[in-house]
């Protein structure tokens, strides 16, 4: 059984396959899979060839068999999968004389395509791709299934979900990083290998993109942090070009020589990939001669990982954002209730500008689906920032959901030590991997005493290994009571902390806000005690890392336990500041005090956001928002766009007023619902690029100069289908739509467009714009309205909904 | 001003109007920020072309027919086919300010394609002088979307240069390249002797050329 070798004998893989069949005559852009049909008697002598050469694992012929690559192919996915592992185990009946017991490893190699949401391809779509081949691959007998070459940790985690999903077979993984030791998608070593060994892989490493020598440092690196065998297959060198040919220099006999470097690092299972042969695989079996290796030791750090950062909780405390969050606030459960996915993502940067390091989300409300919400929320996210997310519900089913489209290895939020609590949750972490956050209570309740809570840790850590979910993937909670209501109850949450670090050795988080519920200036008393908490070994708060009290705590204290190198972080924060606290929640715009004389138009027109910001506020104590809007943001907005009409403004300008006016307008709309008047209802228009489009910066402005207007803007991005136009306004019983294209090729997706339109929701304006488009062409895919610039854009709408309101 | 930054500006549109001082501190920051983040990566190989009738050719064996390559490509025994990208890190810093600062996107979209043109160029320039050493001049880069040169033959030049595992480069089922400051492009190696501008025939005086790409 090759699960029960691996990582406690030395294995050898095979060596290069594209390199080999190029010599035998394959194109460049030829599918090779397809030659396990048209040419398999080439294919299994080459098989055959490592086999003899030592090889224990051989690889199918199958690296781009998968349907999105052979959609125009005339061969089938199942023929050619069928053939493939017919060849390797025809090569084994041949080229393997010793008896040795030898591996078909179902080879499957990225889509190609990249996933959304910087591609265009779904997560389900790939996860779907994958499971055909590897259904196929089990049937025809491939004894594990190696997923190599990967770059994009997305891709790779549905690659391997779909194997453990649908086969029974053992997964292996290698990804291809560059010198820096970065994937193609900028993801790095410790946030790699924290999401796969979360997903349970047998074992994991690296191939292709650069030789032996390169490879070293990234070796050494995996095996810092791998608690599971590591497996190093690269190629003979770089690659190199000579008369239009690609080729690989570095001799068999020099690979040996380094590959035995890279088993001295430790690595357990070798081979080779491009431009590697059965000569330099026999070299490298004969040098290795089957020597003992060294099982990874178990790692202990704690890591939850994005697709492109590890955060590592060790002695350095974390900062988890909490605002991402609807409790207790109005505003953000109007935005979860209208869907306004921006409001949301806009709480996430700001915080990450603040300092945090991981964000904890929840999107929980009544009457909500709320495992699509969270779907959507952190794909969104996962598309503006890098940090990663904790996963905060109490709906197992949103939590499920969630994990499974998580690119990383997320923190989850919570479980506790309730039975019913960890049946639902550990089997996920088991499945999916992930730091879970355990709230020290169970069914009798949050216990009175610190010792009573470490109890309770205790029990949930022995728990989780019973699911093989090690103790450094728990994160310990002790939770913080509110002092007002419960006096002491400060001291014991501390007693608690300490006691759980020291007993298990755990990392801890809280939740620090709640300590100082009910009492006047809530700052004051949660500064200090997150002060405290750290002292008594918090390893993440769960904070407000806009607070300025707050940050001050922390910076202070790494900047005191030396946890901030020469206070760097501290001077760069403090440098040039006085000691007080600036007052009020606004504190970050209105640091510099702008102009107090500049008029609101002025500082519209010149695009001055702090200015308008003041500008606004100031006029609002003497005037009605509205008569505001209508004097002076309008106008402003209006000699702007005249002005970018006639070529004396320009697009940067027209957009940094356009910013301006926003803000001055959001500060408007605060203080008309202050008064608990009514915002009007707002006219909804969709926005969208066509199909095959990416060009969306007119579009944006377009967007930005209709919302100025106080029209509700569905803005549903580019490259957008005909199909989600037309579903939408449907949905949402829109009647004006605005198309933009920029390409001759995508005008008629735009008229595709319209057509679905006329046909689906026929009382419904179509505005259609970009620079491809003219008067004449507008009029020839059946548009209602051209628009040569944003200005008309406003100009039709107010017309339109002038006649119809 | 820079040359890249003179090329920023021109993407925004401002043509010979001055540019103002709030537009130029953004372009400052936008090239700051994009010098730390954006990746650049290329991958190009060189293919043997073969020229058929009616604008039809063979680019290391695979069919391609335009007429406005054909003319620009007449002459040269082979063809340098390439893709470059300033990788997904530009996009996300690009999302990223879409949700709060449109005038600073729609300056990094500039300063993304201005930064790109003059890696290429760079590359370009490397490229040149290797092929100078073999006596080959190198013709201007001819992308698929220019004139008649159908955007559907990414998908080709995407296969021809293994470009999603080299440099994670791949397109849409739209035939969009992603990430999306990313271009591909064919440049002609020929053994005649013309000084090809190296920002293409647009900014080339030689209005007779007779390779010209219009
Ligand atoms: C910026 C740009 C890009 C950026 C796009 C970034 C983005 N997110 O949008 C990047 C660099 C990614 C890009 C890529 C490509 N591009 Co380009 N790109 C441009 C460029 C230089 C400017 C477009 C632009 O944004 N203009 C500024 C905006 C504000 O203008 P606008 O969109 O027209 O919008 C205004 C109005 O039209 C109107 N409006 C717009 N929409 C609407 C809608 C409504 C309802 C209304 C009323 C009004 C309205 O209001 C706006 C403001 O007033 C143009 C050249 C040009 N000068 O047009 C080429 C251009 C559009 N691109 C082109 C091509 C071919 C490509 C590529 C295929 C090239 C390649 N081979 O790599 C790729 C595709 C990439 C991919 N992923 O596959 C060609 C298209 C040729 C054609 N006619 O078919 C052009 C024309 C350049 C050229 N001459 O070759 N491109
Ligand atoms: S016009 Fe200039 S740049 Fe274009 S092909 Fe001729 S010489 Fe080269």
């Amino acid at each position: 059984m090759l699960s029960e070798r691996l990582g406690k004998e030395l294995l050898y893989f095979d060596g290069g396959m594209g390199t080999l069949l190029q010599s035998k005559g394959l194109k460049p852009g030829e599918l090779p899979e397809v030659w396990n049909l048209t040419h398999a008697d080439e294919l299994v002598d080459v098989h055959r060839q490592y086999f003899e050469a030592g090889s224990d694992i051989v690889l199918t012929n199958t690296f781009g068999a998968n349907a999105l690559k052979f959609h125009d192919s005339k061969y089938g996915l199942k023929e050619i999968v069928d053939a493939a592992v017919r060849n390797v185990k025809k090569a084994a009946a041949l080229g393997v004389r010793d008896g040795r017991e030898i591996y078909t490893a179902l080879d499957v190699g990225p889509t190609g395509k990249l996933l959304k949401p910087m591609g265009d391809l779904g997560f389900e779509a790939a996860y779907e791709a994958f499971r055909e081949v590897m259904r196929y691959g089990e049937e025809a007998g491939a004894d594990l299934i190696h997923i190599e070459t990967m770059s994009d940790t997305y891709e790779v985690k549905a690659a391997v979900l779909a194997a453990k999903e649908n086969t029974n077979l053992p997964v292996t993984v290698t990804m291809i990083f560059d010198e820096k030791g970065k994937l193609l998608t900028g993801g790095d070593v410790p946030s790699v290998i924290a999401m796969l060994e979360g997903l349970r892989v047998d074992a994991l490493g690296v191939n292709c993109g650069m030789g032996p020598k390169q490879m070293l440092p990234i070796v050494k690196e995996m095996m810092k942090y791998s608690s599971v065998p590591v497996i190093v297959k690269p190629n003979a060198g770089l690659p190199k070009q000579r008369d239009g040919e690609v080729y690989y220099d570095v001799s068999p006999e020099e690979f040996a020589d380094t590959m035995e470097k890279v088993l001295e690092e430790g690595a357990c299972v070798i081979g080779g990939c491009c431009g590697t042969t059965p000569d330099h695989i026999r070299a490298m079996t004969q040098m290795a001669d089957r020597r003992p290796v060294h099982p990874p030791a178990a790692k202990e750090d704690t890591i939850v990982s994005s697709y492109g950062k590890a955060v590592v909780l060790s002695r350095k405390p974390v900062i988890v954002g909490e605002r991402i969050n609807p409790t207790g606030k109005k505003k953000f459960k109007q935005a979860l209730k209208e869907h306004d996915i921006d409001y949301i993502l806009k709480e996430g940067i700001t915080q990450q500008d603040s300092g945090a390091h991981i964000l904890d989300v929840n999107v929980g409300l009544p009457d909500i689906d709320e495992a699509s919400l969270m779907q959507e929320v952190i794909t969104e996210l996962q598309s503006v920032t890098s940090l990663p997310l904790q996963i905060d519900t109490v709906d197992i089913k949103a939590m499920e959901a969630a994990m499974r489209i998580y690119n990383g290895k997320p923190m989850i939020n919570s479980v506790n030590g309730k039975k019913e609590s960890m049946d639902a949750v550990f089997p996920l972490i088991q499945k999916y991997g992930g730091v879970v956050v355990a709230l020290t209570l169970d069914e009798e309740g949050i216990p009175a005493t610190a010792e009573g809570r470490v109890k309770i840790a205790g029990k949930i850590i022995n728990e989780a290994g019973k699911y093989g979910i090690p103790k450094k993937d728990i994160v310990v909670d002790v939770l913080t009571m509110t002092i007002s209501s419960e006096p002491g109850s400060a001291q014991i949450t501390l007693d608690a902390l300490k006691g759980v670090r020291k007993k298990y050795g755990v990392c801890t988080i809280l939740g620090v806000s709640n300590i100082s519920f009910g009492l006047p200036c809530r700052p004051v008393i949660n500064a200090n005690f997150y002060t405290m908490a750290l002292q008594n070994g918090l390893s993440a708060g769960i904070i407000n890392p806009s607070s300025e009290d707050m940050m001050r705590s922390y910076h202070s204290f790494c900047a005191l336990m030396n946890y901030d190198k020469n206070c760097e972080e501290y001077i760069r924060y403090y440098a040039g500041q006085t000691g007080t606290v600036a007052a009020g929640p606004k504190a970050a715009l209105g640091q510099q005090a702008g102009t107090p004389g500049l008029s609101l138009k002025t500082a519209i027109e010149r695009g001055l956001k702090e200015e308008a910001y003041h500008a606004a506020a100031e006029l609002s104590k003497t005037q009605e928002p509205l008569e505001i809007i209508n004097q002076y943001l309008i106008p402003a907005l209006d000699a702007v766009g005249k002005g970018f009409e006639k070529g004396t403004v320009f697009l940067p300008q027209l957009l940094m007023s356009a910013d301006a006016a926003k803000i001055a307008f959001a500060v408007l709309k605060d203080v008309l619902e202050k008064k608990g008047g009514e915002t009007e209802k707002k006219d909804k228009i969709i926005l969208a690029t066509v199909k095959g489009d990416i060009h969306d910066i007119g579009k944006n402005i377009v967007k930005v100069l209709l919302e100025n207007y106080s029209f509700d803007v569905i803005d549903l991005g580019k490259d957008v289908p005909p199909e989600v136009i037309a579903a939408c306004a449907v949905k949402e019983d829109v009647r004006l739509v605005g198309l933009s294209a920029l390409m001759t090729t995508t005008v008629v997706s735009m008229e595709d467009t319209i057509r679905l339109l006329r046909r689906e929701k026929p009382d419904c304006k179509i505005m259609v714009g970009g620079a491809v488009l003219n008067q004449e062409y507008a009029d020839m895919i059946g548009a209602d309205f051209y628009g040569k610039d944003a200005m008309q854009s406003v100009y039709y709408a107010q017309e339109i909904f002038a006649k119809q309101n | 001003m820079d040359r890249r930054t003179k090329e920023a500006v021109r993407y925004l549109g401002y043509g010979n109007h001055a540019v103002d001082d709030g537009t130029l501190a953004l372009i400052g920051d936008s090239f700051d920020e994009l010098d730390q983040t954006a990746g650049r990566r290329i991958v190009y190989r060189i293919f043997d072309v073969l020229f058929q009738s009616g604008g039809c050719m063979e680019i290391g064996g695979f069919p391609v027919t335009s007429k406005d390559l054909g003319k620009n490509l007449r002459g040269c025994e082979s063809v340098v086919v390439l893709g470059a990208t300033l990788g997904p890190e530009t996009d996300l810093l690009m999302r990223r300010y879409s949700l709060t600062d449109m005038a600073k996107t729609v300056v990094l979209q500039a300063c993304g394609a201005a930064m790109l043109e003059e890696y290429l160029d760079e590359q370009q320039e490397e490229i040149r002088q290797e092929a100078a050493k073999q006596g080959l001049y190198v013709r201007p880069r001819f992308s698929p979307g220019y004139g008649d040169l159908s955007i559907r033959y990414q998908e080709m030049i995407l296969r021809m240069l293994d470009a999603p595992k080299r440099i994670g480069l791949s397109m849409t089922d739209g035939n969009m390249l992603t990430p999306t400051k990313s271009v591909t492009a064919l440049m002609g190696l020929s053994r005649q002797n013309i000084a090809c501008h190296i920002r293409g025939c647009e900014a080339c005086n030689k209005t007779d050329c007779m390779f010209r790409r219009s």
